[in-house]
């Protein structure tokens, strides 16, 4: 009977808070962040410390694990994957890139995945400004590339992607769960 | 009507009330309105690759929620405006004199300077802004905002550097009739144009936009 009185509570003030927003958003819960080659980009620039040109940037959202099973669990395995929640996941290159043998000029483009066990996809597709992958068209596809999947020791509670250097060759690092991917660009 | 809400808001002071006496510091500047209390969860969770941030980022674009109206109809015409912004919150600051200081710039947001871009030509105040990204920034006064375009993009928003503002416009600061936890900026479809809906605490200012 308390929890009963709790939950009605509750709900009520779930509404009330919706009332009284006046429409203006709330706060995602799974937060958006944004990522650069090189790494801290913005930072650096406005330091003065900057070594060399802003590459690429990529803007995604961070849903968390909260206990759940993600890799063939909540994100399926063989099913395309928006890369993180909401908006779907966009990078940007500012300056011609080669992704999986394929040339591709700057601008934005959408970034997918399809998760396997062992292996991911990467799909670089130059539809932009869309919400989730719900309308995903191959045709509009620029790139695809396989990569091998490493396991962590560690569990990630929040997606993340990071942007690390080897070489001539730059790596859009995707870590969630205890998996992580790496997406080889080369300049 | 206006009874039940009396009577929500007094079920929510009285719900949050014993939670806060616990755990908080006596509430001194601010009185936070029951609608936002429940997102005041620390948003920092340490990540091995980067932590999640605690003003997280948010995106605005006009037409609202234009992905999702995208996803409703493949043959919508580009959007018009596209905001990138960090949502800091108040937990518990005084946003005036506390958080923001009158007449001194602010990076309107956190972290990584506010980015708009503007997918085709647009007028503000009378002053054409050619297509294209730019960052904003603000400067509050007592009863309005400065809010400025600046070409200095991808950068950290601390340091604004003036000599690369394209546009100055000058705005009145309202009250608004409901208090934000969280920083908001979004769009509202006006007459010839869209608004820059600006709205933090208790105040809200608006930024006409002409297309």
């Amino acid at each position: 009977m308390k929890r009963n009185a709790f939950l009605i509570l509750w709900a009520l003030l779930i509404s009330f808070a919706a009332i009284a927003q006046s429409g203006l958003p709330d706060v995602d819960k799974s937060p958006m962040d944004m990522c650069h080659y090189p790494t801290q980009y913005p930072n650096l620039k406005t330091q003065d410390k900057k070594t060399e040109p802003l590459t690429a940037r990529v803007i995604y959202s961070r849903p968390k694990k909260e206990g759940r099973q993600i890799f063939g669990g909540l994100v399926e395995y063989g099913k395309l994957w928006r890369l993180g929640a909401n908006e779907a996941t966009e990078i940007e290159f500012y300056r011609p890139v080669i992704i999986g043998g394929k040339k591709i000029v700057k601008g934005r483009y959408t970034l997918y995945a399809i998760v396997n066990e062992k292996s991911w996809t990467f799909i670089i597709n130059k539809e932009t400004d869309v919400w989730g992958s719900f309308k995903y068209s191959p045709a509009k596809d620029v790139a695809r590339i396989n990569v091998p999947v490493q396991q962590l020791n560690e569990s990630i509670e929040s997606l993340v992607m990071n942007f690390e250097k080897e070489d001539q060759t730059i790596k859009l690092v995707v870590a969630w769960e205890n998996v992580k991917v790496a997406l080889p660009i080369s300049l | 009507m206006s009874k039940q809400f009396s009577i929500l808001a007094l079920l929510a002071c009285l719900a949050f009330g014993c939670d806060q006496q616990e755990k908080e510091a006596p509430v001194t500047e601010v009185a936070v309105s029951p609608d936002t209390v429940k997102n005041q969860q620390p948003d920092i969770t340490v990540n091995p690759f980067a932590n999640v941030d605690v003003s997280p980022m948010d995106m605005s674009y006009f037409p609202v929620d234009y992905p999702k109206l995208k996803m409703a109809n493949a043959n919508i015409s580009p959007p018009v405006i596209r905001l990138i912004y960090s949502r800091p919150h108040l937990q518990r600051r005084a946003l005036f004199n506390g958080i923001l200081k009158y007449d001194e710039p602010w990076r309107l947001g956190a972290n990584e300077a506010s980015e708009i871009t503007f997918y085709k030509p647009v007028g503000i105040q009378g002053k054409k802004i050619p297509a294209g990204r730019y960052i904003i920034y603000g400067i509050p006064h007592a009863d309005k905002w400065t809010i400025i375009l600046n070409s200095n993009i991808d950068s950290w928003g601390l340091k604004q550097d003036s000599s690369k503002d394209v546009g100055r416009f000058v705005i009145p600061i309202l009250a608004n009739d409901v208090t934000l936890e969280y920083f908001t900026m979004v769009f509202e479809k006006t007459d010839g144009g869209a608004d820059l809906v600006i709205a933090w605490a208790d105040i809200v200012a608006r930024l006409p936009i002409r297309f």
